[in-house]
Order: C-alpha cells, then structure tokens, then sequence
C-alpha cells in the first residue's frame, strides 16, 4: 500500500494537525487532492478544527466538493457536529448553504434535525 | 461474540494506528453520521478468538450499557475472519469532531474562563472515576485522546483495549502488572498535566504538557524519593527547585492549588485518587470561586 501525500494530508486535516497540514501543502500536496478513499482534506477534517478548516480554504481547498456515497458538502458536516464557526468560515469561503444531499437535505435542514439550535439561527440569517 | 452488522460503514481517512491495527474516520452512509472504526488483528486458533479478547469486548460492552455521559459511546462490534489464523475485530465508536487539543488551541489569547476550566475537570474525573470504577486503567491520556464535543461535553477515548493490543501482558508477572504504570495513578497524574495546561495562556500549538513541565510545579524530587526500580534516571533530568505554582499556572485559586498539587504528586501511592479529586473542595464552593475571579 502506498501512501501519498494527500493521504498524509487527509490525515493531518482529520487528527486536527494545522502545522502538518500547512507543511504538507507548502511541500506539494494537493489541497483538492482525493486520497485513497476518494475524499479531500476538508470533506474529512475535525470539523472543530477551524486552523485546519482556514488553513485549506486559504489554500483554495474547494467547499462544495460532496461526498461521493452521501452527497453531503465540508457545511452539512460542519452543521451536522454543531460547529458554528466551521459553518461561518465555509460560507465566508463561499460555500453554497443551499445544496441539497442525496436525501434531498440542506445544511439548515440537517441543524433542525440535529437540535444545532446557535447554527440553525446563523444559517437562518444566511 | 460474532455479530453481523446490517450497517454499512464506509471509511473516508485514517486517524491513527501502530502495529495492532488502524483507526479509521468512517462515516455512516445512512444516518450520514461519522463513526471511528478501530480495527484490530486478532490470532485464532481451533477454539476461535482468544478468550482475552473476549473478555475485553465484553468488558467494553458492559461499560456501554452505562451511558456514561463522559465516555465515547462504542455503538458496534463487528468480527471479520481473514484467515484460519487471524481474526479482525473491529469496533465502532461515535466519532466526536474535536479533540481537547484543538479545543485549548481555539481558547481566547485571555485563556479559558475560570468557570470553563473548573467545568471541563470536573466532568475529566467524572469519566475517570467512572473508568477506575470499572478496573479500567486508561493509561495514555492526553489532550488527543479527550473529545470535546461541540456542545462543550467531555468524553474520553482510546481506553480499555489493552488485552487485545498487547496479548502478551497475559505472561508478564503480577509485580510488573502492578507496577505503577499500570495501577490508576498514572491517570490522575495525567489529568493533573492537563489540568495545569489548561491555565496556560497565549500556548503555542504543538506543546503538550510533559513531565519535565510538571517538574517545574513539583521541584524535582529528591535521590531517596526516586523510584529505584525505573529505567529512567533522576540524572537525565535538571535539578529545579519547585518554582511558584501561581508562576507556572497563574490565576488558579487556592483550592485549585491544592488539588493540583494532589494530583501532581510523586508517590503514585501518596497521590489522590480520582474519585477523592472530584470529592476535592475545589469543585465545591462556587460561590468563593467566582468571587476570586472578579
Ligand atoms: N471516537 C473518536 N472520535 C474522534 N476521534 C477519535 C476517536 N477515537 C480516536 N480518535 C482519534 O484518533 C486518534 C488515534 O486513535 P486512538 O483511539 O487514540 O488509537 P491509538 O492511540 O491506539 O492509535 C486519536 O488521537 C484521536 O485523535
Ligand atoms: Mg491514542
């Protein structure tokens, strides 16, 4: 099994580790690179991570990449664990709040469902 | 202990691995929701899985059945037989998307509020009493291995699989599995680190709190108080006197001193115990704790 760098960069955006994830895009990983499960750094990233989070969207990391089994964009995930300053940063970074998973959801829809009431209020004024 | 799991989990990065398996981030492709996938190698023989790892699942299972607000919630176990020899056992946690490695990063250049950190502690040692309660030892905790969710709740990872890592813990000698590396106090030290990390202020991203850090709180203890069955010499280490605790952790209170100090204490056996930390004053008068912070 080889490992490449947007495998290493996914790992870095998923443990939290905004210092790697910097290095390993200044030393040439792609920041829309899929790894080996066919997923971005930002689709898999600790959603509380908001270094990780600005660090990629700084690096241009695409915010409406879905997912490819669910549908669901880096915002639906964001909402979907309750953080509101992720979901704020996507959308800053100009992540659409008005597409739709493969079950026909919004972000707004997912933070109704999951009782996010302090995301549902931000989305509401989005 | 086999189970077939209807639920398809799909992995999406790896979060972390050694020489027992891989975790994985995975996601629920029907609720949608993330899971953490630990997968471990298991040897079989003719009598199937190993009667160690049985009774380690089952442990983890009974914990389950607690609820216990504090620990990530295991949700699945799922065992796949690869070969006539090798089993993989993997188990399924709820997946919290922040670390409290992360969560201290985020905090204000000010630090955490007093009444934060008093809140997060207390609800650390519940887990741990919990745990300990339970003859789990955790041994390895550290800010990467406490969850925070977004709603501010603490829950503690990456326990109780010690028999399934590392089988041969079975034909160590019961002085070395007492040993004090693998009794309760490592983990009340452990929080104590992190209990004085979390007064830190303007922290760089990167430093954990080690040993040597605590040292600086404690003073390094003396030749008589150094264990003399350890690997590790008392001369690796500088001689400092203890520095002022109020100078390694500004702003605590009095009564958070003193628990520290308990906690950081060298004598494993001398040490307070989890259950008596969260009994400590410290958590107790609130009404003395937020006037001194006025
Ligand atoms: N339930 C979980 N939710 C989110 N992240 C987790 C979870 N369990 C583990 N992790 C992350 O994965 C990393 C490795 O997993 P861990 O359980 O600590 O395994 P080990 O340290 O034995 O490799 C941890 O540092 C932690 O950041
Ligand atoms: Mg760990």
């Amino acid at each position: 099994l080889i490992m490449t760098l947007e495998d290493d960069l996914t790992t870095a955006a998923a443990t939290g580790n905004a210092a790697a994830v910097e290095y390993l895009l200044e030393t040439g990983a792609h920041v829309n690179g899929l790894n080996r499960f066919g997923r971005t750094a930002l689709q898999v990233m600790m959603m509380g991570s908001l270094s990780v989070a600005q660090t990629l969207l700084k690096h241009g990391a695409d915010p409406n990449v879905r997912d490819r089994s669910t549908g669901a964009t880096p915002l639906h995930d964001a909402v979907r664990t309750g953080f509101v300053d992720t979901a704020r940063l996507l959308i800053e970074f100009q992540a659409d709040p008005n597409l739709r998973d493969n079950k026909n959801l919004r972000p707004i829809d997912i933070a109704k469902l999951g009782g996010h009431e302090e995301v549902f209020a931000f989305l509401e004024t989005e | 202990m086999a189970q077939t799991s209807s639920i398809h989990y799909e992995p999406v990065a790896e979060i972390g691995g050694g020489a027992y398996g891989t975790v994985y981030k995975a996601r629920n492709t029907e609720s949608g929701q993330f899971v953490a996938l630990k997968s471990v190698r298991v040897q079989t023989d003719q009598n199937g899985l190993p009667i160690s790892t049985v009774r380690e699942v089952a442990l983890l299972r009974r914990l389950e059945q607690f609820d216990h607000p504090n620990v990530v919630r295991l949700m699945d176990v799922c065992a796949t037989q690869r070969s006539d020899q090798e089993t993989k056992v993997t188990l399924v946690f709820e997946h919290v998307d922040q670390d409290l490695k992360t969560y201290l990063e985020k905090a204000p250049p000010a630090g955490l509020s007093q009444e934060c950190i008093k809140d997060m502690m207390k609800q650390l040692l519940c887990g741990l009493v919990f745990l300990h309660s339970n003859c789990v030892i955790h041994r390895d905790l550290k800010p990467e291995n406490i969850l925070v969710t977004s709603q501010g709740q603490i829950k503690l990872a990456d326990f109780g699989l010690a028999r399934i890592y590392s089988l041969t813990l079975w034909y160590r000698p019961p002085e070395v599995l007492l040993q004090s590396s693998y009794a309760s106090p490592v983990d009340v030290w452990s929080t104590g680190c992190i209990f004085a990390e979390m007064f830190r202020r303007n922290r760089c991203t990167n430093c954990v709190p080690s040993f040597p850090t605590c040292l600086s709180v404690i003073g390094l203890p003396s030749e008589e108080e150094w264990p003399s069955n350890v690997t590790l010499s008392r001369k690796t280490f500088r001689p400092v006197p203890p520095r002022p605790i109020t100078e390694v952790v500004p702003e605590i209170d009095s009564q958070g001193v003193q628990l520290l100090l308990k906690m950081l204490t060298f004598d494993p056996f001398e040490r307070i115990s989890a259950v008596n930390a969260l009994e400590h004053q410290y958590f107790k008068d609130e009404e003395t704790a937020t006037e001194t912070t006025k």
